[in-house]
Order: C-alpha cells, then sequence, then structure tokens
C-alpha cells in the first residue's frame, strides 16, 4: 500500500542531478504506474475493509498460539511452540527414554499377570507403582497376590483411555499403546490363574513367607529401593531365571538360605501338592541335618551339593513339564566331596584347570589390571616394552642385560636449550672434550693474556685462534686486513 | 637414617632402578648420608615411603661415589641434597619457581609437603605432562642460588 506521496516522486539520485544543473526527466511511465498501482489498490482496500487485519488477525492467532506456554511432562518443561514440540529432537528422545523407563518398571507386574503369586499384607505397601498415564498411584491394598491391583489397573477402560490421550498429546504412536496394558484376554487368564493358585495356597499356608517373591531381590517391591545398575541387572535375570529365583532370606547363612531356595523355587512352579510336602519332607530333614552336622565346612558342602543337584534336577523335570509326578529323589553320598577342595563361591579354579595351569589364571588376571592405565601416560610405549621384556627375563628367555656403562636415562639439562635427546648428546660431548684438552691445559693457561689496546700497539703479535675469536672478529670488522694484530702465546 | 632406605653407590644399580620401575614414580635423592639437610630430607623420606608406595618407589644415591660422578655431571647436582624424578625412565620437571625445574633442590618443610609433590609429578605423568608446577606456596620451597655452570 502506498502510505505516502513521496514514493510517487522520483528516485533521490535525481535530485541529485537536480542539484548539479541538470536537465530533470520525470519519470513519466513510473508515475503513471504508480498511479495504476494506486488505483488498483484502493478498490481492493474497499472490497476488503482489513485484508491487512485479516492477516495479521491470522498471524496474531498463530502467534498467539505459538505465545501459549505448556508443560510437556516427557521434557519437563514448558514451551510455547505448540504441537510442533512433539516432532522435536529432544522431545523424541526424552520420550523413548521416558516410554522405556516406565515399561520397565512395568515388566514385574507383566511378570505376575503371568505367573500369580501370593502377597503377604505386610509388604503391600512395598507392591505398588505410580502409572504416568492416569497420574495416580496404584497401591496394592487388601489384595492377595501381588500386582493385583496393578495388573487390573492396566487392563481397565479408564487406563487405556488415558493412555491413548497421553500418547496423542506427546506423539507416542499407536503401536506402542498396547506395550502398556493388557488386554481383556491377558486378564481373564490371570484370573484363571489366580483362582487354581488360591486353591493351593490353602494347603501351604504355613510357608506363606517362603513361597512367592515377597523376600525376592528380584521383585519389584524392591524395585523402587534399588539403583538403576542393579534394576538393570535384576532385569535380565529375571528374564533368564523365570522359574528359580532365590529369595533373600534373612539368615546369613548361605546354605539355609540355599536349602529354602531350593523349596521355594519348588513351590513357585509345581502346581500339585503333593509334590511340595514330599519335597518339604525332604528338605526338612536335609535343614536339620544342616543344621545339627555343622562339622566344619564338610557339613555344609554336602547340604550344598545335595541341594543343588535336587535343584537340578527339578529344573530339569520342570522342563519337561509343569505337572509332573511325584518324584522320589535319591541322596548323594559325601563320600567324594573334598571339604578343601573348595568351589565357584570361595573362588577356586574349576576342575578342568590343572594345577600346573593356575599360574595362567594369574597372569590372565594381572594382565586385565594392567589395560587400565592410561595409554598416554609418560613413558607408556617404553613401560610396555619393558615389561614384556621382564616377562621374558623373569621366564628366562631372554638373558639379563648386563647394562653398558654409558646408558644414561632420557633426562632434560638444566642449562641446554633443545630437546631431551639433544641432552645426552651434549653430555656425550662434553664428556670427551675433557679428555682433549687435558693435553693443552698448560697452553691455555697461557692464552689468558691482559688486554692491550690494539692502538697502543705498534709491534704485530700473533693471537691464539680459538679462544678469542671474537675479538678478532671485531677487529676485523673495522679495519683493513693489514692492520689485524695478532698476540703471540710465546710471551710479550 | 639410608638404613631405611634403598641407597646405590653404583651405576649399574641406578640405572637398573631406572629401567625397572615402571609405571611408578622414581624418587632418586642424590647426597650425603652425613650432611645434615640430606639427614632431614631423608627422615621425611622414609617416613613417607609406606604412604606412597603404591604409585612412587624412593632411592637414595651417595653422591660420593665414584661411579655416580657420571650422573652428578649428567645431571648437573651441584647442591645437596638433589632429588630427581624419573617415570618409566623418563625424567620429570617440576616447576617450583626456582631457576632449576629438572630437580628439586633442599628438603621439604612437611611430610605432607613432599607427599603432596610427588603426588602433582604422578598426576602429571599420568597424564602425559613432562613438567608439573608446585603445588606448595612459594614460602614453603626451599631457595638457593644456581650459578651458571657452577662457576
Amino acid at each position: 500500500m502506498v502510505s505516502s506521496v513521496d514514493e510517487l516522486l522520483p528516485p533521490k539520485g535525481n535530485e541529485k542531478k537536480r542539484g548539479r544543473g541538470k536537465k530533470v526527466h520525470l519519470r513519466i511511465p513510473n508515475l503513471v504506474s504508480s498511479l495504476e498501482r494506486l488505483a488498483m489498490e484502493i478498490p481492493s482496500e474497499t472490497k476488503n475493509p482489513n485484508p491487512s487485519t485479516v492477516t495479521t488477525e491470522s498471524s496474531s492467532k498463530r502467534k498467539e498460539k505459538n505465545t501459549d506456554f505448556e508443560f510437556c511432562k516427557v521434557c519437563k518443561l514448558n514451551h510455547n511452540q505448540g504441537r510442533c514440540h512433539n516432532f522435536f529432537p529432544n522431545h523424541v528422545k526424552s520420550l523413548s527414554s521416558f516410554l522405556s523407563r516406565f515399561h520397565s518398571k512395568l515388566s514385574d507386574v507383566r511378570f505376575f499377570l503371568k505367573n500369580p503369586g501370593v502377597l503377604p499384607p505386610d509388604l503391600a505397601s512395598r507392591n505398588r507403582f505410580w502409572c504416568v498415564f492416569c497420574d495416580s498411584d496404584v497401591i496394592e491394598h487388601g489384595s492377595s497376590f501381588t500386582c493385583e491391583k496393578g495388573i487390573r489397573h492396566l487392563a481397565s477402560a479408564d487406563h487405556l483411555k488415558n493412555l491413548k490421550s497421553f500418547m496423542w498429546k506427546y506423539g507416542g504412536g499407536k503401536d506402542r499403546i498396547d506395550r502398556f496394558r493388557f488386554t481383556e484376554a491377558d486378564l481373564a487368564k490371570y484370573e484363571q490363574k489366580r483362582i487354581s493358585l488360591k486353591s493351593e495356597s490353602g494347603t501351604e499356608q504355613s510357608h506363606g513367607p517362603l513361597i512367592g517373591p515377597s523376600n525376592d531381590i528380584h521383585n519389584e517391591q524392591k524395585f523402587d529401593y534399588v539403583d538403576n545398575f542393579d534394576r538393570s541387572r535384576i532385569i535380565s535375570h529375571n528374564s533368564s531365571f523365570q522359574n528359580s529365583v532365590l529369595p533373600l532370606q534373612d539368615y546369613t547363612n548361605e546354605k539355609y538360605q540355599v536349602s529354602h531356595s531350593d523349596l521355594s523355587g519348588h513351590v513357585a512352579t509345581n502346581t500339585s501338592s503333593y509334590d511340595s510336602q514330599s519335597l518339604l519332607s525332604a528338605s526338612d530333614a536335609n535343614h536339620s541335618n544342616n543344621l545339627r552336622g555343622n562339622v566344619g565346612g564338610s557339613g555344609l558342602t554336602n547340604g550344598y551339593h545335595y541341594n543343588g543337584l535336587v535343584y537340578a534336577e527339578k529344573r530339569e523335570s520342570n522342563g519337561e513339564s509343569n505337572l509332573a509326578g511325584p518324584q522320589k529323589l535319591t541322596q548323594i553320598s559325601s563320600a567324594f566331596n573334598e571339604p578343601n577342595a573348595g568351589n565357584v563361591h570361595s573362588g577356586a579354579p574349576p576342575p578342568w584347570f590343572n594345577a600346573t595351569n593356575g599360574i595362567d589364571l594369574n597372569a590372565i588376571k594381572t594382565k586385565t589390571s594392567k589395560s587400565k592405565l592410561n595409554p598416554k601416560r609418560v613413558g607408556a610405549a617404553w613401560a610396555e616394552k619393558r615389561k614384556i621384556e621382564m616377562e621374558m627375563e623373569k621366564k628366562g628367555v631372554l638373558p639379563v642385560n648386563k647394562f653398558d656403562a654409558s646408558w644414561l636415562p632420557n633426562f632434560g639439562r638444566v642449562w641446554q636449550s633443545g630437546s631431551r635427546k639433544d641432552s645426552r648428546k651434549e653430555f656425550e660431548v662434553e664428556a670427551k672434550k675433557p679428555v682433549k684438552d687435558e693435553g693443552q691445559n698448560v697452553d691455555s693457561s697461557m692464552q689468558l693474556q691482559p688486554y692491550i689496546s690494539k692502538r697502543m700497539k705498534i709491534d704485530h703479535v700473533f693471537l691464539e685462534f680459538l679462544p678469542f675469536f671474537f675479538l678478532h672478529v671485531i677487529l676485523s670488522a673495522g679495519k683493513p686486513m693489514d692492520d689485524l694484530f695478532y698476540y703471540s702465546n710465546k710471551g710479550v | 637414617m639410608s638404613y631405611l632406605l634403598t641407597t646405590l653407590t653404583k651405576k649399574e644399580d641406578v640405572d637398573s632402578i631406572i629401567r625397572d620401575t615402571i609405571d611408578k614414580l622414581l624418587v632418586l635423592r642424590f647426597g650425603r648420608s652425613s650432611d645434615s639437610v640430606c639427614l632431614l630430607l631423608d627422615d621425611i623420606l622414609s617416613k613417607s615411603e609406606q604412604d606412597v608406595s603404591k604409585f612412587a618407589s624412593i632411592a637414595l644415591v651417595d653422591v660420593d661415589s665414584e661411579e655416580i660422578q657420571v650422573y652428578v655431571k649428567y645431571f648437573d647436582i651441584t647442591l645437596i641434597p638433589s632429588t630427581v624424578f624419573f617415570f618409566n625412565a623418563q625424567h620429570m620437571k617440576m616447576d617450583s619457581g626456582s631457576a632449576d625445574h629438572t630437580k628439586w633442590v633442599g628438603a621439604f618443610h612437611r611430610k605432607q609437603d613432599f607427599i603432596d609433590v610427588v603426588e602433582e609429578i604422578f598426576r602429571g605423568a599420568m597424564k602425559g605432562k613432562l613438567i608439573v608446577n608446585c603445588p606448595l606456596p612459594p614460602e614453603r620451597i626451599p631457595k638457593f642460588q644456581l650459578l651458571y655452570k657452577g662457576v
């Protein structure tokens, strides 16, 4: 839009020309075109009384949209980028980490969906999690099974609704929705398992605290209290040992623990009550055996071996079919158990390692620790070389070298300028010099003559070349060759 | 005091200790066991030897022996006690504000000063630095006059 009449005037260049007295050619064609433009714009203006204002409105709307601050739960920051924020790489990154974190928290809940376990009431307060989609705590209050309420929550319709809205808002993607909820079918399966477990649990009340993962470090109730490192370890552990978790007991006696782990591991998987009873009696006897027969390490190792074998057998049986019949297990005698041989727990080498190979183990151990040193440290290459040399010397491959008397370390000398390599050379040169100069010592002392001004001197005297070279130079610079004076060393 | 620390009198021994101390700082004290300042320094060295044993090893070199004279000249040792530092057979320098960076001249005021110096040099060496700055304040650094080429 033409805002002022100035635009109709010719450009300022012409004005200058005018000043110089040149004839001005008004740009008539330009004037006409600008008038036409004006003519055209006026009707357009009247048509749309507010064309610019409409555009400004929409732009302001857009601007308004942009200036609206909203909180992104994923990135945990306030932004005014509107819907665009979901596509920013930072948001995408934080969303994926956020979802993976919650997914890992749910992994234990998922475990219990497939393997229901009884939850003792005192540990119920620990068995809970915060659902980020519903912004609510899911507490197990008054549920007899672990994560029961959690499972129900994740299968509920409300949760699904919240999940969907969250995904829409933060750009999650529809494929991710199924990861964070349980379907009706899953819930139905869970219910069935729960009922069957309930019927079983009636017979095994006395072993309540041992059954299930209540004292299990792999369990999610301790999840929140374990730091991230442990969590990742535990998850991997959990996934590999689905049916054979070792519960952590209050007792420090490892062997006692193992015996009970065996029991609970068995119980958690086996559905037949008869089995549990038989094993109960067997392990009970064993347990008492442990406590009574505590003769040094032998009794314990005996118990451990027995348990280990029972354990192995149980796992094998479970691998084939979950509903194995009653098993009669034979106790292996402890005749060939060496109490002093040590085992994995005491850090002893496995039996396939000969005694002679024990040295190699040490070498392997030390080698791994060496590699931690900074490769950029001073003299690293030399150190590595030297280590290999020393190893070889130890073994006797390389004879111990008699160092030559002229070896000198790399030393940066005090009064030298240049690299350290030069210092050694310099030193060697200097070391040789005194040998030479000793012969000339007598002569050199005579060289120190008192200074006699050349102007005073009439005769030519001979100068010893080396020490007074600089004097020679100064003299020769200003004077012609004839007037060079030399001092003789034969005496004045 | 020197019976508490390894004392060396032969060039061979000095060479072997320089070459065999790997990934540890080597502290070589050049001096006389009868000199008073040397005794002070030796006392501090012997007391802190166990503390720094994991990253440093200490040895005393008798400056009066003939074989060592080569080293006395090579290292430009004019004042005793002088302590030279080596790491992986590389000489380590320390800028303590004095004229001579190649060695430490004199004793230390405190045992902790010595440990600080050794630690500073070790850290520099592990990072790949051949010269490090002295962590001690100037009042605790012994002052000396360095004459040009011992003249």
